[in-house]
């Protein structure tokens, strides 16, 4: 990951921010406050994805591409959230594109051999690589029961594993956007999540059910409605706000489960263990379970 | 006259300072290196106060097995972390230890990045050292004590100036020296091993679990417990696996992050040695790996907290035959590293 540092004056350092929105407004994990076009209502959980191979196209029609090729996002990790480009040249740019997810070029079982990337593999069983995306959550089935959802995109196959495809897409978006010689040139860039469920294919969690590593049908669906997916921005900017009412459900009920819940542990916790550290430590006056 | 006692005092001081200074040895300890097996990540969780050296990790390997780790000699509660942490049982108990949470296996742990024990409460093993040399339900012992009473061995001092530079023994350095072998204990050599790196095939039956073991459609392990793509085979993150449908234990993962997403998870083990590592779950409850099994295919809960990675639990499990449930088994055999297990580096030295 790039830091700030002295650079050749001509270039500057480019931040993008990732953000997430549903129905226009800011993702909210875990509430059970958002409904598709299908009628689906849903949360999300997480959300674990990988750019590639992002470039600006500056006023004269040159791409200029970044480094590293590679970006791992994942919504349980804050810093993942923000891609940093060390040194991006001075000047005016209209276009920026990139592939969702890994083109068959790079995706090969291997090229991340750390978490947590590596923790994205999608077995050479299933067509090798690595999951472009994995967005997990829950729904409400059509008989109200809250069921998984793991919406898993990457390399489809058919039945008997003969054939495989390639579900990722490139991405282009225009951009009026001036890197200047500061480190505080940033790009705003929002994963719109309910257009995956809408144009051109209604997606609807009943019909494709619950995962679909092995559903290329689903798979084709997600890639086609992907073409709306991204647009530059925060995601509050948007301000067609259909939100549903916020559902406490999940919080009423774990609270119930917490009040259950004996209040006293009775097994030691690291800050305790710390606390006992040194001297009298030891003691059996000290020894005693917090 | 003068000159004479200046003489005498000369002589006697040098004399003085050759019969009491002992000739000073200063020992560089030897780097160790840690086996980058094929597949395995290649960043290692080594600390840069805590480098491996031979003499650090043969260090380890002896106070591991040694009772003396109790802090005493008497007849009275000795233990030590080979007391639970048994080779042929994967460094597990292999049993019932009586405590609700059951001992977590010590394999490839140079590799976890995400905390240990099974809500990964605890940050390095140096830190899973003195927590189970203190802990009143392991080795329950006093580390002034431990210090003091080592100190006063034979052989100890000069092992530690070996290792670490000085005979003064520390607590800390005990800690280094334990964490240093558990950090070598690596076992990469099962037949899935062979398997991927070309060397060996196998059957039938375990391709066909290994096809179960890999697929949505099937079992659907890989997600928390890796594969060919992840050989570690877990991902040391932290689920609800649909145990249960009510959480009262206050040690899960949520005790650590505080969310109550994280109530009713745990870290999912490593698969590697499964077959020898029994009991199974965090609270032990699982005496076979037919139970396991059985339990993934018709006996998963629905909660709120379950993770969502456990989709099929609308059927109450992945919904195996008997057939596909033996293959799966078969394949988890595959995961036996004997090499690992009776590899005498390891053993009480």
């Amino acid at each position: 990951m790039a830091v700030s540092c002295k650079k050749p004056a001509s270039y500057g350092e480019l931040c993008v921010n990732i953000g997430y929105s549903v129905n226009g407004k800011a993702l909210i994990t875990d509430s059970l406050c958002y409904r598709n076009d299908a009628g689906n209502e849903f949360l999300i959980t997480e959300i674990q994805w990988f750019i590639s191979k992002m470039e600006l196209q500056d006023e004269s029609d040159e791409w200029v591409a970044f480094e590293p090729q590679f970006f791992y996002i994942d919504t349980n990790i804050p810093e993942s959230q923000t891609l940093r480009i060390a040194s991006i040249p001075v000047g005016k740019y209209k276009t920026l594109r990139f592939v969702f997810g890994l083109d068959e070029e790079d995706n090969r079982t291997g090229l991340f051999t750390d978490p947590p990337e590596s923790e994205m593999f999608w077995p050479d069983l299933l067509g090798g690589g690595y999951h472009y995306l994995k967005l997990n959550g829950k729904y409400l089935d059509s008989e109200s029961r809250l069921t998984p959802l793991a919406i898993h995109l990457g390399i489809g196959q058919n039945e008997d594993h003969s054939q495989f495809y390639q579900n990722y897409f490139s991405v282009e978006l225009p951009i009026d956007f001036t890197i200047t010689e500061s480190s505080e040139n940033q790009l705003d860039l929002t994963m719109i999540i309910d257009n995956w469920f809408r144009n051109p294919n209604l997606y609807d969690f009943n019909e494709y059910g619950s995962h679909i590593m092995q559903n290329q049908a689903a798979q084709q669906a997600l890639k086609e409605n992907g073409n709306d997916v991204f647009r530059i921005g925060r995601p509050t900017d948007n301000e067609n706000n259909t939100n549903m009412e916020k559902d406490n459900r999940f919080e009423e009920k774990f609270k119930n489960v917490m009040q259950k819940a004996a209040p006293k542990p009775h097994f030691w916790t690291w800050k305790s263990l710390k606390e006992r550290m040194g001297s009298p430590i030891g003691t059996t006056e000290n020894r005693q379970a917090v | 006259m003068k000159l004479n006692k200046n003489i005498t005092l000369v002589c006697g001081l040098v004399l003085a300072l050759a019969s009491c200074k002992p000739e000073q040895i200063h020992y560089v300890p030897t780097p160790y290196e840690l086996p980058q097996p094929a597949y395995f990540p290649s960043k290692n969780n080594i600390p840069a106060d805590n480098p491996m050296t031979e003499e650090g990790v043969a260090l380890g390997r002896k106070l591991f097995h040694d009772a003396r780790l109790s802090g005493h000699d008497g007849t009275d509660g000795i233990r030590n972390c080979a007391s639970c942490h048994h080779q042929g049982n994967n460094f597990d108990f292999g049993g019932s230890v009586g405590l609700h949470h059951s001992v977590m296996p010590l394999v490839n742990l140079a590799w976890n990045h995400t905390g240990l024990g099974w809500n990964g409460g605890v940050a390095t093993l140096e830190d899973m050292v003195l927590a189970a040399v203190t802990s009143p339900v392991e080795i329950n012992a006093d580390t002034n004590q431990v210090v003091k009473y080592l100190q006063k061995t034979d052989d100890y001092p000069e092992l530690f100036e070996k290792a670490f530079g000085s005979q003064e023994i520390t607590f800390i350095n005990i800690q280094r020296a334990i964490a240093q072998f558990v950090r070598s204990l690596v076992s990469a050599d099962s037949k899935f091993d062979r398997y991927l790196r070309g060397e060996e095939q196998l059957t039938e039956d375990e391709m066909a679990g290994y096809e179960l073991f890999c697929t949505e459609e099937g079992a659907d392990c890989f997600h928390c417990h890796g594969g060919g793509g992840l050989a570690l085979m877990t991902t040391n993150l932290f689920y609800n696996n649909g145990l249960d449908d009510e959480f009262n234990d206050l040690e899960d993962r949520s005790a650590v992050t505080g969310s109550h997403r994280d109530k009713g998870a745990y870290k999912a083990p490593t698969l590697r040695n499964i077959a020898v590592s029994a009991p199974y779950m965090h609270d032990g409850r699982f005496q076979t790996l037919d139970e396991v099994i059985d339990f993934y295919s018709e006996g998963v809960k629905n909660s709120e907290n379950i993770n969502p990675l456990m989709h099929h639990v609308m059927d109450g499990g992945v919904q195996l035959t008997d057939i596909e449930k033996a293959q799966l088994k078969a394949f988890l055999n595959t995961l036996t590293d004997d090499e690992f297990l009776n590899n005498t580096e390891f053993s009480r030295p």
